[in-house]
């Protein structure tokens, strides 16, 4: 699903992002990606969503490459998609629930069924009581939660996140990643930056460890595999 | 499961009608939040148009009055007070004899006379105290159509010029042909400033919205992130400019319309033949269409000039 051949990523002649890197990542799989700051988890998680190109090798996702994407298609790609910003990129002129509909309006989903699927994603992180609340008027946990309800909502190919659970208390953190584990089951391949250890260590799933832009280990984490499959909370999959 | 990738997803579906509400209500939304700049963009279309409109509506009265003279153009020609029975018969022959004059009348002394007293009742009392009637008698001349335009016209009046008993001949399509020239040149002086003056308007749209984007572009990062097409970025952008500019186009046109009919009722009934010409009526609707059309097309390749520069730059 996620491939990335010998992908170099310089942003000027003294930083170097990413260095020769090589992984892939198969389709289904919900692979953690973690390591310290700049090791490159961010840069290399803007290189899946075509944000940035790498200056060496190639990346693909889905058999498409990202280097010669035409920019027609790019918002196609995109849309298969869902990705949880560090910086949530929220609306700030947009209600929670606006926030939701206007991706359903960008994937020409009629209106009609904006208000259950807004509704039903926002239930999934326990956020539908403030619908009509603006971001600001949100703590960053629960800014964080709108994110990720936004990223779900299309029932993505692949999930990306960006540390999606670094301003959520440790409860918070693990029904966050029972959603993503649901959004798993139900197909999408799962790909989650960040730096909480325990999330990583009890998952018992793959993960891959980035140091200076290089893979320094790449494992399969102890613990229990993922858990089984919730009720379908979106409601996005008949 | 999650959906398959749509990897033919390089032609659009068509825009639904979500979408277009959703481009509606944001350009209006835009519009409105950024009131000053786009008050400053609609008066810039306004200011244009109407300049255009004043000369359109100028060129238009002109051209209804040359219309009017010329539907029955003729040549007036005078003959001498002391004309003799037989001249005046000769001249009639002549006149009788040229098929081009479609038909003649002739007016008597006391009939021009009479004519004036009707035209100038200020006057009439003067021309009553007077010894001698001054007003010579004339041929009125119908012509058809088409006629005063022809070289051998020209060559058929200096001979009517030469013929015993006749005094002068006087040819109303002149004036017509110079008013003509008039509406032409006020036609391009119109064009070129309302041109040049809508180009501006339009650049100064493009800077409203460019403004604008500035404004959201942290918005259309965000768009362009979670899969919005290019269409349904600058969709609103260019419904924006396009409203301004119609705007622009109907508060021109409103203007006009209210300058026009205020100087009617109180400049035209001054009894001055101008007046009466400049306010003898107001555009047709082709013409208000074609200035509102105008407002339109500026706004939106205002708004085009800055989606495509900003798309370039994406």
């Amino acid at each position: 699903m996620i491939h990335f051949y010998h992908v170099t990523k310089r942003f000027d002649r003294y930083s170097t992002a990413l260095h020769d890197l090589t992984f892939q990542i198969e389709k289904g799989e919900f692979v953690f990606l973690t390591g310290p700051s700049g090791a490159g988890k961010s840069t290399l998680l803007k290189l899946i969503l075509r944000q940035i190109t790498p200056t060496e090798g190639q990346v693909v996702v889905n058999g498409r490459n990202l280097n010669t994407i035409r920019r027609s298609v790019l918002p196609f790609f995109r849309r298969e998609i869902g990705m949880v910003f560090q910086d949530f990129k929220l609306i700030e002129r947009m209600t929670v629930f606006e926030n939701l509909s206007f991706i359903l309006t960008v994937l020409n989903v009629s209106p009609r069924e904006h208000k259950r699927k807004a509704y039903a994603a926002l239930r999934a992180v326990d956020l539908h009581h403030r619908m009509n609340a603006y971001p600001l008027q949100l703590s960053g946990g629960e800014q964080q939660r709108v994110a990720i309800a936004r990223a779900l909502i299309n029932d993505p190919l692949v999930l990306i996140a960006d540390e999606p659970t670094g301003n959520l208390d440790p409860d918070m953190s693990q029904d966050i990643i029972r959603i993503f584990n649901d959004a798993n089951l139900r197909g999408s391949t799962v790909l989650l930056a960040t730096h909480d250890r325990d999330l990583i260590r009890e998952s018992g799933r793959r993960v891959i460890t980035l140091e200076h832009g290089r893979i320094s280990d790449e494992k399969i984490s102890v613990g229990e595999r993922a858990p089984a499959r919730s009720d379908n909370v979106f409601g996005l999959a008949q | 499961m999650a959906r398959e990738f749509n990897s033919q997803g390089r032609h659009e579906p068509n825009v639904p009608s979500n979408t277009i509400t959703y481009f509606l209500k944001e350009a209006l939304r835009r519009t409105w939040a950024s009131k000053r700049t786009s008050f400053v963009a609609v008066a810039m279309i306004a200011i244009s148009l109407f300049v255009l409109g004043c000369f359109l509506l100028l060129s238009e009265n002109l051209q209804r009055a040359v219309e009017r003279w010329q539907g029955h153009s003729r040549v007036t020609v005078y003959l001498n007070s002391e004309i003799t029975p037989d001249q005046q018969r000769a001249i009639d022959a002549f006149l009788a004899s040229h098929t081009e004059l479609a038909a003649r009348r002739f007016v008597t002394k006391q009939e021009a006379l009479a004519r004036f007293k009707s035209y100038f009742t200020n006057l009439a009392e003067v021309a009553g105290n007077l010894e001698e009637n001054p007003f010579p008698p004339s041929y009125e001349i119908e012509l058809r159509p088409g006629i005063a335009q022809s070289r051998g016209f020209e060559a058929l009046m200096t001979d009517v010029r030469k013929l015993p008993g006749v005094d002068q001949v006087q040819f109303d399509w002149e004036w017509t042909r110079r008013l003509r020239r008039i509406i032409e040149v006020l036609n391009i002086i119109g064009i070129a400033a309302g041109g040049v003056l809508a180009m501006a308007a339009a650049f100064t749209i493009a800077n409203v919205i460019r403004l604008t984007m500035m404004l959201y572009h942290e918005e259309i990062e965000i768009m362009r992130l979670v899969g919005a097409t290019e269409r349904m970025i600058r969709g609103p952008f260019l419904i924006e400019g396009l409203l301004q500019g119609t705007l622009g186009g109907i508060v021109a046109v409103a203007v006009l319309a209210a300058g026009f009919f205020a100087g009617q009722r109180t400049l035209a009934p001054s009894s001055s033949l101008l007046w009466g010409f400049l306010f003898g009526c107001f555009l047709p609707w082709q013409k208000i269409v074609v200035l509102i059309l105008g407002g339109t097309v500026a706004g939106w390749f205002g708004s085009w000039l800055s989606v495509h520069e900003r798309r370039e730059e994406a």
